[in-house]
C-alpha cells in the first residue's frame, strides 16, 4: 500500500528550477478530507496524552533502560584545546579494580570505525547552498568518536574506560595517562579567520572552510553607491548551550549471533541516527537498531549523532556486554553540541523617504573544531532581509573552524541571529533618519498581496500577514501606554525601556516522512511516525489530526514512535518540520486508509463503493440500516486494515510574527527585569493551541535566556570553557521570567494540505532582539549606544561606564 | 565521586572519636559545598561524618541579649524561628533569601560560617554583628574567625557547636544576587550595636572573602543615613573580579548594598 504521490501532485513537484510550488493540489482526496473535517479535535486544546505517563515516572528515558548485565563507559577528555597526542598509556587503568577495557582511537582505527557521519551541508531543495572557499564541496573536518593524532577542543574524548560500576570506570578513567605536546590555539571566529591563526586542520590552512555569496552584488553596490542614507554595525551573536534537563546517555548491546547491535539513546531521530551510525561502521543499517522514546530536552542539541553513541555500540562488542553512558552535567556543558556563534556585519542603504534600497551582509558561523552542521549559516543566510521588502541584497556566508565545542542547529537555528541583526539595523536607521522605528518597519514591511514573496537573496516566503501581526502585537502589549509605565517607574527610581521585533523564519527540514496507520479489532488505531518529540506533544497533536480525519475519537489514535525496528523511515523532529510533514503524511495515509476501507466494507456489504457514506468511524450503505464500522472491518479481515503511505515534500513554510519586550533597570545595581512580553505568532493551522502556546513559551524563554544571561564563555588566552556548571551558566527561571502575552495567528499556508507552518521556535527568533532594544531604549538618556550579550548587570554596568566615559572625552 | 563512607553521627564524643580514628575523614552538614565538590571528585574525603543529628548542634533560643542558634539549624529553621524573627529580623530574612527552597532545608547555618565561602551570606551577618562562634574547643570572636577566602580559624576537627549573636539595636541586609548561581554578587550587612556602634561586613565582593568596611562604620557611626555611605569610594583594589563582575563594579555595588542596607535596617533588601 505504498504510495509515492510524486506524478503529478504539486505540492511535492521536484520540477527543475528553484521556484517552490505554493500551492498543493487542491483536489487530492486528502485535501477533500481537510476540507471536510469537522476539526473536532484539530484547533481545540486537547489535554496531552503523554502527560499522566511522564508525570507518574513512566517516561522511558535512556538512563532508565537497564540492560541485562550492564556495564559503565567513562570517557578521557581533552584538557588542551589543541594539541598532539604523543602517547596513551591505559596500563594503570586496565589494572584498575572493575576495569574490562580501555580504548583509544587507534584501537578505533583498528578496528575499522569511521568517522561520526554528520553530513552538515543542509542539501534539500530549498537550502541555501553552501560551498568552499573558491567553489566546490566544503572539507568539513573527520570528526571520530576518539581523537587519533590531536586533539582540537577541550572536552574532546581520548579514550573510553569501560568497568562493572559507573564509579570504577570514573577512577580508572584519571589513571589512563595521556602525553600531549600543546599547540597555539584560537577559539574566536574573527581571529580564527584573521591571517597568521593557529591552523585547526591541515586541509584548511586558513581555517575558513565556506565562503559563498548570495544576492546581486553589482545591483547592491549601486544601491549603496546612490543612496540618500546607509547604516550599518558589527554583531557577534554569541554561543549557548541547550541544557537538556535529562543529559545526553545512551546504552548499547551487541548480539554476535546475529551481528545486530541495539542502542538506547534519546535524541531528535532514531531513523536518522541508525543510518549514520551504520556508515560510521561501515555496516548495513539493517544490523543498527536504534531506540529513541521519550528525551529529556532536545532543542536541536540531540538530533545529531554524539561520539558516545559510537563508543558504547563499540565497547558493547569488544566486551560482550552491554555499555551504558551516562553524561555529566559538567560533561553536558563541556560536551553537548552548542549554539549559535555568529558574527555579522550589515548595512542597510535607504532613500531619502527611508524606503529600503538593499542590504548587505557577512556572516560568519564558528562551527568549531568538526563541522557537525551548517543549518544555522545557510538557515540565516536566507533570510538576511527579514520581514521587509528590499528589493536587493548582496550576502557573503562563511564558516571558520576554532578550537571550540562543535555548533549545531539550536532552537531556531540560524533565525534569531539574522533576525538580530536586521531589526538592530532598522532601528539604528530609524535614529539616524529621525523618524519611528515603526513606522520605518511599516514603510517596508512584506505585504500580503505580495506573497508568495521571494527576498533578494531568493527564499519566497509562502503567506503571511505582517503588519497584522504587528498591529495586534502593540495592542496587546499596550505601546501606547507605555509613557504613563515609563512615568510610574521613574518615580520609583527605575528606568523602562521597551523593544520591538518584526520576524519571519523558515521551516525546512528534511523533506522525507512516512506514516503508517493500522486499525486493530479493539478499536485501537496506530500511527507509526518517524518523527520525535521531546515534550512537543506528538502523541497528542499528531492522535488529533488521524482522529479527525478518520472521525474517530481522539483517545483511540496511538502514535507509535521510537523504535527503528518498527520506524523504518522518518526525519525525525528539527526545524519545526514535524507538524507539517507529519501532519500531512498523515492526511495521506487517513485518505488511503479510508479509501482502502471503503473497498473492504463493499465487499462485505456487498454494495458498490460509492453507494457507502462514512461517518464517525463507519461506513453506512445509503438508504438502508446496513452498516459496517472500520473496528469491525479491521476484525472481520484476514489481513491488517493497514496503510503505510510516504511523502516527500520540499516546499518550505514562513511562519511570522511580531514580538514586544519591556524591561526595568535599577540604574543603581544595573538589574535588568522583564516586566511584558508579547508575542503574536503565525504558525498557519494551529492543531493544539494549548500546545502551541506552551511551546512559545519556552521558546521565549529561551531566546530571553540566551539574550539576558545565558553564554558559553571562554577564555580566550587558555582557552578553557569558564561557565561549565550552573554557578556560571544563567538560566530563564520562574523568578526572573514575567506572564508571557502570547496569540496565534493562524494564516493558513498554501504549501501543504492542512496548512502548517510552524510553532515555538517563534517565541526564540525575535527575543534577541526585543530584550536588547528593550534594555538600548531604557539606557538611551545615558548614552548607550550598543550592549553585547548577555546582558547581565555587570555587561549594563559597563556599557553605561563606557558611555559616561566616552561622553566625558568629548 | 570517589568511594566514600557515610557515618551518622549521634553524639559529639562518638563523632570526636570516628574522626580521630578513621582515615581521610571530614565532617559533613548540609553538604552544600562538601558534596558538588566530591561529585566533581575536587575533594575525596574516605568517610563523611553527618554532624547534623548531634543535639549539642541543634535549637535557636533566646537567652537575654543573646540569640543562640545551634550550628545544625538548616536556613528555613533560621528563617522560620520566632526567636530570630523577633530578635533579628535580618538574620531571619537573610537565611529566607539563601539559594532556593531545597538548598534551605538542607543547607545549616555552621556549614555555611565553617566553609566561608566569598558569596555566602551568613559570614555577613556573623561578622557585622559581632556574633561569637562557640566550638567543641572554645569561643571566637567572629572578627577573628573569618581569615580569608574558604579560609577560618578553626582547627582540624575542631566542630562548630552554636553561633551566639549579640541582639542588636537594628540591622539590615541587602542583596545583588548573580543570575546564575543567585549566591551574592555583592552584599552588605550593616547593625547598630545596643552600644551605637556601627558594624558594616560586605560578602560576595571581596578578594579574601567577607570584609568589615571600616570607612562606612566610621561615617555610619557619625551619620546614621545613607548620604554617609554615599560619599564613601570602596578600593576596586580589594575587590573580586570574576565573569559575574568586575572589581570596578563590585566596588560601585558594596557602596549601593551598604547605603541599602542602611534604608533597609530591621529587614532586607534582596535584588
Amino acid at each position: 500500500m505504498n504510495a509515492h504521490p510524486d506524478g503529478g501532485r504539486s505540492g511535492n513537484a521536484l520540477g527543475a528550477g528553484d521556484i517552490p510550488q505554493m500551492n498543493w493540489d487542491q483536489t487530492g482526496p486528502e485535501m477533500k478530507m481537510v476540507r471536510d473535517a469537522l476539526f473536532r479535535h484539530v484547533g481545540k486544546p486537547v489535554r496531552r496524552k503523554e502527560d499522566h505517563r511522564l508525570l507518574t515516572g513512566k517516561g522511558r528515558f535512556t538512563d532508565d533502560f537497564l540492560l541485562e548485565g550492564q556495564t559503565y563507559a567513562a570517557i578521557v577528555r581533552s584538557e588542551h584545546p589543541h594539541a598532539r597526542i604523543i602517547s596513551i598509556s591505559a596500563d594503570a587503568a586496565l589494572a584498575a579494580p572493575g576495569v574490562l577495557e580501555v580504548l583509544t582511537g587507534a584501537d578505533m582505527v583498528q578496528d575499522g570505525i569511521g568517522p561520526l557521519a554528520h553530513n552538515p551541508l543542509p542539501s534539500t531543495k530549498f537550502d541555501m547552498k553552501l560551498c568552499a572557499p573558491g567553489g566546490g564541496i566544503p572539507f568539513v573536518g573527520e570528526h571520530h568518536a576518539l581523537a587519533i593524532d590531536k586533539v582540537r577542543h577541550v572536552g574532546e574524548a581520548v579514550a573510553v574506560v569501560v568497568a562493572e560500576t559507573p564509579g570504577q570506570a570514573a577512577d580508572a578513567a584519571e589513571l589512563v595517562e595521556v602525553e600531549y605536546e600543546a599547540l597555539p590555539h584560537v577559539v574566536d571566529s574573527a581571529q580564527a579567520a584573521a591571517q597568521g591563526a593557529p591552523v585547526i586542520w591541515d586541509e584548511v590552512p586558513g581555517n575558513v572552510f565556506v565562503e559563498s555569496s548570495f544576492g546581486d552584488w553589482d545591483a547592491t553596490e549601486r544601491a549603496f553607491a546612490t543612496a540618500a542614507h546607509t547604516v550599518e554595525a558589527d554583531f557577534h551573536v554569541s554561543r549557548v548551550t541547550a541544557v537538556t534537563i535529562e543529559p545526553r546517555a545512551a546504552v548499547a548491546q551487541y548480539d554476535p549471533e546475529t551481528g545486530r547491535y541495539e542502542l538506547f539513546a534519546g535524541s531528535g531521530g532514531a531513523v536518522k541516527h541508525k543510518g549514520e551510525l551504520a556508515r560510521c561502521f561501515g555496516i548495513d543499517a539493517n544490523r543498527i537498531r536504534v531506540h529513541s522514546y521519550d528525551v529529556g530536552g532536545n532543542f536541536g542539541a540531540r538530533n545529531r549523532v554524539y561520539p558516545e553513541f559510537a563508543l558504547v555500540m563499540w565497547a558493547a562488542r569488544r566486551t560482550g556486554r552491554p555499555v551504558k553512558f551516562t553524561a555529566t552535567r559538567s560533561e553536558a556543558f563541556l560536551t553537548d553540541y552548542q549554539g549559535r556563534d555568529l558574527r555579522t556585519k550589515v548595512a542597510l542603504a535607504l532613500d531619502a523617504d527611508g524606503k529600503f534600497l538593499a542590504m548587505r551582509a557577512d556572516n560568519l558561523s564558528n562551527v568549531g573544531a568538526f563541522c557537525v552542521s551548517l543549518s544555522p549559516l545557510s538557515k540565516g543566510a536566507g533570510l538576511i532581509t527579514g520581514s521587509y521588502d528590499i528589493p536587493v541584497a548582496a550576502l557573503r556566508a562563511r564558516a571558520v573552524f576554532t578550537n571550540t565545542m562543535c555548533t549545531q542547529a539550536y532552537r531556531s537555528s540560524g533565525r534569531p541571529e539574522v533576525t538580530y541583526a536586521i531589526e538592530r539595523l532598522v532601528e539604528l536607521a530609524a535614529r539616524k533618519l529621525g523618524v519611528d522605528p515603526l513606522e520605518l518597519r511599516r514603510k517596508n514591511l512584506v505585504h500580503p498581496e505580495q506573497m508568495p514573496y521571494r527576498n533578494a537573496v531568493g527564499q519566497y516566503y509562502d503567506s503571511g500577514e505582517y503588519e497584522q501581526n504587528m498591529d495586534r502585537a502593540l495592542e496587546l502589549f499596550d505601546w501606547d501606554g507605555f509613557a504613563a509605565r515609563k512615568d510610574e517607574a521613574s518615580q520609583r527610581g527605575k528606568l523602562l525601556g521597551r523593544g520591538f521585533a518584526n520576524y519571519v523564519e523558515s521551516s525546512i527540514g528534511s523533506p522525507k516522512e512516512r506514516a503508517e496507520i493500522e486499525v486493530f479489532d479493539d478499536g485501537r488505531i496506530e500511527v507509526v511516525i518517524g518523527t520525535q518529540p521531546s515534550g512537543q506533544g506528538h502523541e497528542t497533536s499528531f492522535a488529533q489530526v488521524v482522529a479527525d480525519m478518520l472521525q474517530v475519537p481522539v483517545e483511540r489514535v496511538f502514535i507509535i514512535i521510537g523504535d527503528t525496528d518498527v520506524v523504518s523511515v522518518g526525519g525525525g523532529s528539527h526545524s519545526g518540520r514535524s507538524m507539517r510533514h507529519a501532519g500531512t503524511v498523515m492526511a495521506m495515509a487517513s485518505a488511503e486508509l479510508l479509501a482502502l476501507a471503503r473497498g473492504h466494507a463493499a465487499e462485505m456489504l456487498e454494495t458498490a463503493a460509492d453507494e457507502l457514506a462514512y461517518a464517525d468511524g463507519v461506513f453506512h450503505q445509503r438508504g438502508t440500516n446496513r452498516s459496517v464500522s472500520l473496528q469491525d472491518l479491521a476484525a472481520r479481515l484476514a489481513d491488517p486494515l493497514r496503510v503505510v503511505t510516504d511523502n516527500e515534500m520540499h516546499t518550505p513554510v514562513f511562519p511570522n510574527g511580531a514580538a514586544i519586550c519591556e524591561v526595568e533597570i535599577d540604574p543603581n545595581t544595573f538589574h535588568v527585569a522583564i516586566t511584558r512580553y508579547v508575542s503574536v505568532d503565525d504558525v498557519g493551522r494551529c492543531i493544539n493551541p494549548m500546545i502551541v502556546h506552551g511551546q512559545t513559551h519556552g521558546g521565549i524563554a529561551q531566546g530571553v535566556g540566551q539574550a539576558m544571561w545565558e553564554l558559553c564563555a571562554i577564555d580566550h588566552d587558555s582557552g578553557q570553557p569558564i561557565a561549565g556548571s550552573f554557578m556560571d551558566y544563567g538560566m530563564p527561571r520562574t523568578d526572573n521570567m514575567p506572564f508571557f502575552i502570547s496569540e496565534i495567528a493562524e494564516v493558513i499556508s498554501p504549501t501543504n494540505p492542512l496548512g502548517v507552518k510552524a510553532g515555538g521556535e517563534g517565541g526564540t527568533t525575535p527575543a534577541l532582539a526585543t530584550v536588547t532594544l528593550a534594555v538600548l531604549d531604557a539606557l538611551a538618556g545615558m548614552g548607550v549606544e550598543d550592549i553585547a550579550m548577555p546582558l547581565t548587570p555587570q555587561a549594563v554596568w559597563q556599557a553605561v561606564q563606557d558611555a559616561a566615559n566616552t561622553q566625558a572625552k568629548k | 565521586m570517589y568511594q566514600t563512607t557515610y557515618h551518622k553521627g549521634q553524639s559529639l564524643d562518638q563523632v570526636r572519636k570516628l574522626h580521630a580514628e578513621l582515615p581521610e575523614p571530614s565532617y559533613i552538614s548540609g553538604g552544600f559545598t562538601l558534596i558538588p565538590a566530591m561529585k566533581n571528585r575536587l575533594a575525596a574525603p574516605e568517610n563523611l561524618i553527618d554532624l547534623r543529628a548531634l543535639p549539642e548542634l541543634r535549637g535557636i533560643t533566646r537567652d537575654g541579649d543573646r540569640l543562640r542558634i545551634g550550628a545544625a539549624s538548616c536556613h528555613a529553621e533560621v528563617a522560620g524561628s520566632p526567636e530570630v524573627a523577633q530578635s533579628i529580623p535580618a538574620l531571619a530574612l537573610l537565611a529566607d533569601s539563601i539559594g532556593d527552597m531545597q538548598v534551605r532545608h538542607m543547607g545549616t547555618i555552621g556549614g555555611s560560617v565553617a566553609n566561608n565561602d566569598p558569596a555566602a551570606d551568613y559570614p555577613a551577618a556573623v561578622l557585622a554583628l559581632g556574633a561569637t562562634i562557640i566550638t567543641d574547643q572554645r569561643e571566637i570572636a567572629a572578627h577573628d574567625f573569618f581569615t580569608g577566602m574558604y579560609a577560618t580559624d578553626l582547627a582540624e576537627g575542631e566542630i562548630i557547636l552554636r553561633i551566639d549573636f549579640p541582639v542588636p539595636r537594628s540591622a539590615g541586609y541587602a542583596k545583588l544576587r548573580n543570575p546564575a548561581s543567585k549566591y551574592a554578587i555583592a552584599a552588605s550587612f550593616v547593625a547598630r550595636g545596643s552600644d551605637g556602634s556601627v558594624r558594616v561586613a560586605v560578602t560576595g565582593a571581596g578578594e579574601d572573602g567577607v570584609f568589615r568596611w571600616f570607612d562606612a562604620e566610621q561615617a555610619l557611626a557619625d551619620r546614621f543615613e545613607t548620604a554617609s555611605v554615599e560619599a564613601l569610594q570602596p578600593d576596586p583594589g580589594m575587590m573580586l573580579s570574576d565573569l559575574h563582575g568586575s572589581a570596578e563594579y563590585r566596588a560601585a555595588l558594596v557602596k549601593v548594598m551598604t547605603a541599602r542596607a542602611v534604608d533597609a535596617q530591621g529587614s532586607v533588601d534582596i535584588c
